[in-house]
């Protein structure tokens, strides 16, 4: 049985349905990431899983045990919040202290733990500052402290570095990662930012409007994406996406025509689609980093329309006869002045094909 | 620039009507404390005096002055932590529950304000002698409870709901009980709401006349009404009145300043973000 398992999960604020029926599994130990766009219910789970907020329907369990209406502070759950939401009038000794000093914690005890965990996040210098004094990546690393001293079953993290610049983020997102590493704990993480999800997750949880769209490996959602949403959002600069006709399927694979591509384009198949007739419209997804100016097995002309400089690599927009816009990482500096037409060349068998309702084929 | 300079004329001239309202009658007073009866009626009014202290002496050789600032100051100090001990969890419970009826009682507490004292001062009288608490300490506590109460609930209110909701719910997480979310995290944030409920509350009981006029009669006449006692017969002992005052005002104002303190707002900065 999972370490931590939800059931058909349901939640309604009135009677808007905000969580449509999620089930999830997580090993105890693994680092699970939810991710999706702002206002899918993300936080939503997590809070219900905390025991913030009451289930509409469904279960939770945690280490075997249904905890659906267990109170908070019962589920050994530790979360950091966006905000931190350390308390102001405590030092940073008293916040990382005060669960332990709840649960009525020897004094000597305390200290050990506090010290500890101090050790683990480098801020042993700063104990006896209040929040206020602190950066923000120190009153990232003081939530953290708080939620690791208690030593909980679970740890549960809301969008924790959105409040942080992009270098400290990177930066914390690899002291997670190796807090999550050093500590074997079972972790569950929020975050809107695929590349927050892709680094640290072992498994993501793609959710959208409050259903789950896919659950797998950071590599297995880059790779085999059950849907259009899906590989639109994981992997960056997003995949491109043209619209084009089947025109035969077998068992082996399809072959499919759009007027951007030099020949019809023969690809194998991942998903289990239902029936393919041929003259169905289908969607054919590239990624940016897959297109090259030379070579590939397949080619598409375009006309170029912005060439933007990463310093060491350029991405290219470009656009097909159809309208259909196209984008490209390519390595150096290769700037296209804007209507100069161009092909690019990719390798069939790193096409992605959609069916009409933008699932996998 | 000539616009400029009018301006700041015409805030002198503000601040200095501002200053003559609020800031000469204290002076006033407490300057008049210190000068003998002759100095106090000489007209011209004197600037320049030898200062006495018989006045003070005077004062605080009565009895009944001195009998009348311990009263005020018991039922100003039960009075007002009364109403904070009652009024804080009540704020919380306002600030952070729903419950049917939340909305009404919350009406209730401001629409109690718009009934002019006057009117429930013979209802209370009657209620008071029946009881047999004319004259006590407890009555006036507990009619100056019901002005004071609702003045800490809606401030203290106020100032919970400004504490994020995010600190309650870590502390939930890391398994504080309500009483100790409410002792720990709201109490000392909401300092600042409640310290300030509290001078109010402490400043209205010291000063209030009408209810201590109506309910007491010897034993624990408060110093307001000390004070307006002397207001009677054919030579005013203006000295001794002007002393009283001062005597009065004092404690108010070291209260004021010792709590003003713990009204430094910003304490919830840092919690988040
Ligand atoms: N207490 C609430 N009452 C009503 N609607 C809410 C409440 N909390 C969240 N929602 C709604 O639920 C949806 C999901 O919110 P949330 O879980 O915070 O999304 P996310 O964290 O993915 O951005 C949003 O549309 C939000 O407006
Ligand atoms: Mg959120």
């Amino acid at each position: 049985m999972s370490y931590l398992r939800l059931e058909r999960i349901e939640k309604r604020f009135g009677p808007v349905s905000i969580i449509r029926g999620v089930d999830i599994a997580a090993e105890k130990g693994e680092f699970v990431v939810f991710v999706g766009p702002s206002g899918c219910g993300k936080s939503t789970l997590l809070r219900m899983i905390a025991g913030l907020e009451e289930v509409s329907g469904g279960d939770v369990y945690i280490d075997g045990a249904r905890v659906t209406q267990t109170e908070p502070a019962k589920r050994q759950v530790s979360m950091v919040f966006q905000s931190y939401a350390l308390f102001p009038h405590m030092s940073v000794r008293e916040n990382i202290a005060f669960g332990l000093k709840m649960a009525k914690v020897p004094r000597a005890e305390i200290d050990r733990q506090v010290a500890e965990a101090a050790r683990i996040l480098q801020m042993e210098p700063l104990l006896d500052r209040r929040p206020r004094q602190l950066s923000g990546g120190q009153r990232q690393r003081v939530a953290i402290g708080r939620a690791i001293v208690r030593h909980p079953k679970l740890f549960l993290f809301d969008e924790p570095l959105s409040n942080l610049d992009a270098e400290l983020r990177a930066q914390m997102r690899v002291e997670i990662a190796r807090l999550h590493r050093e500590l074997g704990v079972t972790m569950v993480y929020v975050t809107h930012d695929q590349v927050e999800a892709m680094t640290l997750a072992d498994r993501i949880v793609v959710l959208r409007g409050g259903v789950v769209e896919q659950i797998g490996a950071p590599q297995d959602l880059y790779d085999r994406p059950a849907n259009t949403f899906v590989a639109g959002f994981i992997g960056s600069p997003k995949m491109n996406f043209l619209k084009g006709r089947l025109e035969s399927a077998d068992a082996a694979g399809v072959t499919v025509g759009h007027p951007a591509l030099a020949a019809p384009l023969r690809v194998a198949r991942h998903g289990t689609a239902a029936a393919l007739v041929p003259g169905a419209e289908v969607t054919l997804g590239l990624r940016p980093e897959h297109l090259a100016l030379e070579g590939g097995g397949a080619r598409i002309g375009l006309t170029a329309d912005l060439s933007e400089s990463l310093g060491g690599s350029t991405l290219i927009h470009g656009q097909t006869r159809t309208g259909e816009t196209v984008s490209l990482q390519v390595p150096g500096r290769r700037m296209l002045g804007k209507g100069e037409t161009f092909s690019v060349g990719f390798d069939p068998a790193q096409a992605y094909l959609f069916d009409a309702d933008g699932r996998a084929l | 620039m000539p616009s400029r300079s009018a301006g700041r004329l015409l805030h002198g001239l503000g601040l200095l009507a501002v200053f003559a309202v609020t800031v000469f009658p204290t002076y006033w007073m407490v300057s008049s404390s210190f000068k003998t009866q002759s100095d106090l009626l000489a007209s011209p009014p004197v600037w320049l005096f030898t200062p006495t202290l018989a006045n003070y002496a005077d004062v605080f050789a009565d009895q009944k002055v001195v009998n009348a600032v311990v009263n005020s100051l018991i039922v100003a100090v039960f009075s007002t932590g009364l109403s904070v001990l009652l009024g804080t969890p009540a704020a919380f419970a306002l600030a952070r529950y729903d419950f049917r009826g939340k909305s009404d009682l919350w009406f209730w507490f401001i629409s109690n304000r718009f009934v002019s004292p006057i009117v429930l001062a013979l209802p209370i009288y009657i209620l008071a002698r029946n009881l047999g608490l004319l004259d006590t300490h407890l009555v006036l506590i507990l009619v100056y409870i019901t002005f004071i109460l609702p003045i800490v609930i809606w401030i203290a209110t106020d100032q919970f709901r400004s504490i994020p909701k995010e600190l309650e719910e870590a502390a939930r997480l890391e398994g504080a009980s309500q009483f100790a979310i409410f002792w720990r995290i709201y109490l000392p944030l909401g300092l600042p709401g409640i310290a300030v409920s509290a001078i109010f509350g402490f400043i209205f009981s010291w000063n209030e006349l009408l209810y201590a006029l109506v309910l007491t009669r010897r034993d624990v006449q408060t110093a307001p009404v000390v004070a307006t006692s002397f207001m009677s017969g054919y030579e005013l002992p203006w000295g001794k009145i002007m002393a009283t005052g001062t005597v009065i005002v004092l404690p108010v104002t070291i209260f004021a300043l010792l709590v003003s303190r713990h009204m430094v707002r910003g304490l919830t900065m840092g919690a988040t973000k």
